[in-house]
């Protein structure tokens, strides 16, 4: 990849400069009003429609959530966590509890462990469903925004009743969760991840095997195995390039040891990998889900956790419906942080942004783009 | 706080006005004309035609600032459906007439979001939608946002909740269209 070229004044169009093979380019501002692009400006260099330069313009969303941290007790910080990926929010919640228990030495009891999975798991399904529905905008297929959407009220009617909010839980505390299993969940819980599993037959057919979409996606945003791992990509973007690496299997976590599912991978590494990766994710989350309300344990769901972060530091990391989020962590014996690093998975993903548009027509620029499940409020933090 | 090369909040008057320029040239012989037009149209059934067309095509523009658009989405999908409203987001400035600002507005955001507005033809709406663009919410004290959406643009309804529910986006829109049917035709904006 060469420089990233000037940023250019906004919503301009300029044909001034000139390529190496001493052809015009012309450079366009792709975003933020766009429906393409949504919270972030990519800046790219077209040669005729082939791409050869793209900038990625970040922090259109910047709410300085490191720093708020440091300001509110760690208890208070949930929300705030919770709010850069909203529609994957206890995933991001349960890396952020995972680095103050381990500071606390705090131990969850069982059956605390298995909600925070479950809820985890429903939100990766929400997560991944919300990615296709505006994978379907970006398409123009209005079939495929309506259908993850409506199916994914199917979970967000589950996680409320389990909750009590429809996506921004804080349902994951220091010691355990904040409420057990409403009565009738498990019969629930089944019924809704088969039918849904159903559903995904139909996607397959209406637009996974289509070739509306095959066309437009195989082939296209090729990220090698070598090159997803030197730009330190992650989740579902690593996975559709081929490489075997998934934080549940690798250093299992909270009730997955125990729990029975696949990693899905891809070897192609194009858009299709990446989409097909995540189709794989929804249904092996339905059959964790259905495990863990079959294998709940009673007990207690919560320990009692002091609010105060002793003297210490603490790296936490859970695998998010993007990738690894993490937390490094340093304690100084109040209740506030001293200092919270906060990693998530889009922003480990923007590097991939490049990568993937590179040589491909700017009409595959929607496809390619999207196909990394890049969410611009959490990389911006 | 005050957001670099943003506008002053003041609505812009209607320069763009087909009936004023229509009657200036009669204005000559029948004085104010264009006054007498404008009373006709505000009184009569055509105002109420004008407003209906208004009221159910409000056409959102595609700017999503912040975490709340998680929620715009739910709202504009299978189960809530916001086009049965008549709200069908579009790509094009100049055929959209409301903005949903949909949460937390960054520094850098708001400039883009001003331009925006001044880019959309009359008349146009905003709803802040979120606590974060009423009063910069949960993250009222951060260093990089801007404390609510009045600072910049005027906002004709305010949405509460963080996110606020579908369904209160819907109530929103009710709140608006309604507020549109009352208003006069030359007044909106
Ligand atoms: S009101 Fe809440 S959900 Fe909406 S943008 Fe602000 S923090 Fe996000």
């Amino acid at each position: 990849m060469s420089a990233p070229p000037k940023p250019v004044p906004l919503t301009t169009v300029e044909s001034t400069e000139t390529s190496d093979s001493g052809a015009q380019t012309l450079t366009l501002s792709v975003g933020p009003q766009h429906s393409g692009s949504g919270h972030m400006r990519l800046i790219v260099e077209v040669d005729g429609d082939i791409i050869v330069n793209v900038a990625p313009d970040p922090g259109y969303v910047h709410r300085g959530i490191e720093k708020i941290i440091e300001l509110r007790n760690i208890i208070k910080s949930i929300p705030v966590i919770e709010r850069p990926s909203i529609i994957d929010s206890s995933n991001l919640n349960h890396a952020w509890v995972r680095s103050i228990e381990e500071i606390q030495g705090v131990e969850v009891p069982r059956r605390g462990q298995y909600l925070r999975t479950l809820l985890n798991e429903m939100n990766r399904i929400m997560s991944h469903l919300y990615w296709l529905s505006i994978y379907g905008v970006f398409l123009g297929h209005t079939t495929m925004f309506m259908w993850p959407l409506g199916d994914r009220e199917l979970f967000i009617d589950m996680a409320e009743k389990l909750t009590g909010a429809r996506i921004t839980y804080s349902y994951l505390v220091p010691g355990g969760v904040r409420r057990d299993l409403p009565p009738g969940f498990a019969e629930e819980a089944v019924k809704r991840t088969e039918y849904f599993e159903k559903r995904l037959k139909e996607y397959d057919r209406i637009f996974f095997n289509n070739p509306l979409f095959t066309s437009r996606a195989k082939g296209i945003g090729v990220l090698s195995k070598e090159k997803a791992i030197e730009l330190g990509c992650t989740g579902p973007t690593l996975r559709g390039s081929g490489v075997d690496a998934d934080l549940r299997k690798d250093e299992p976590y909270a009730a997955y040891p125990e729990l029975d599912f696949e990693v899905s991978t891809r070897p192609d590494g194009d858009s299709f990998s990446r989409a097909m990766v995540h189709m794989d994710e929804m249904r092996e989350s339905c059959k964790i889900i259905r495990q863990i309300v079959k294998k709940i344990p009673a007990g207690p769901i919560r320990r009692k956790a002091p609010i105060v972060l002793p003297r210490g530091v603490a790296y936490g990391r859970v695998e998010s419906a993007r990738g690894e989020c993490s937390f490094y962590l340093i304690g100084e014996g109040g209740d506030k942080p001293y200092r919270a690093r906060y990693i998530t998975g889009s922003y480990r993903n923007m590097a991939a942004i490049p990568a993937v548009l590179l040589g491909n027509r700017l009409a595959d620029m929607p496809t390619a783009w999207w196909s990394i499940d890049y969410w611009p409020v959490e990389a911006d933090r | 706080m005050v957001v670099e090369g943003s506008l002053s909040a003041q609505r812009t008057a209607q320069e763009e006005d087909p009936v004023a320029t229509l009657a200036e040239g009669l204005s000559i012989w029948v004085g104010k004309l264009s006054d007498l037009v404008k009373r006709v149209v505000d009184t009569g059934p055509i105002r109420n035609v004008i407003n209906w067309a208004r009221m159910y095509s409000l056409w959102p523009v595609n700017i999503t600032t912040a975490c709340c658009s998680a929620e715009f989405g739910a709202a504009s999908g299978a189960r809530h459906d916001l086009e049965r409203f008549g709200v069908l987001p579009i790509g094009s400035l100049r055929q959209s007439d409301l903005i949903v600002i949909e949460g937390t507005i960054t520094k850098k955001m708001a400039k883009r979001l001003r331009m925006i507005y001044d880019q959309m033809a009359l008349p146009r709406y905003v709803i802040a939608m979120g606590d974060c663009a009423m009063s910069g919410g949960l993250f009222h004290d951060s260093y990089s946002i801007v404390n609510g959406a009045h600072e910049f643009v005027p906002v004709d309804v305010y949405v509460p909740g963080c996110p606020p529910r579908p369904e209160a986006l819907e109530q929103a829109i009710i709140m608006l269209q309604e507020k549109i049917r009352r208003s006069k035709v030359y007044e909106q904006g």
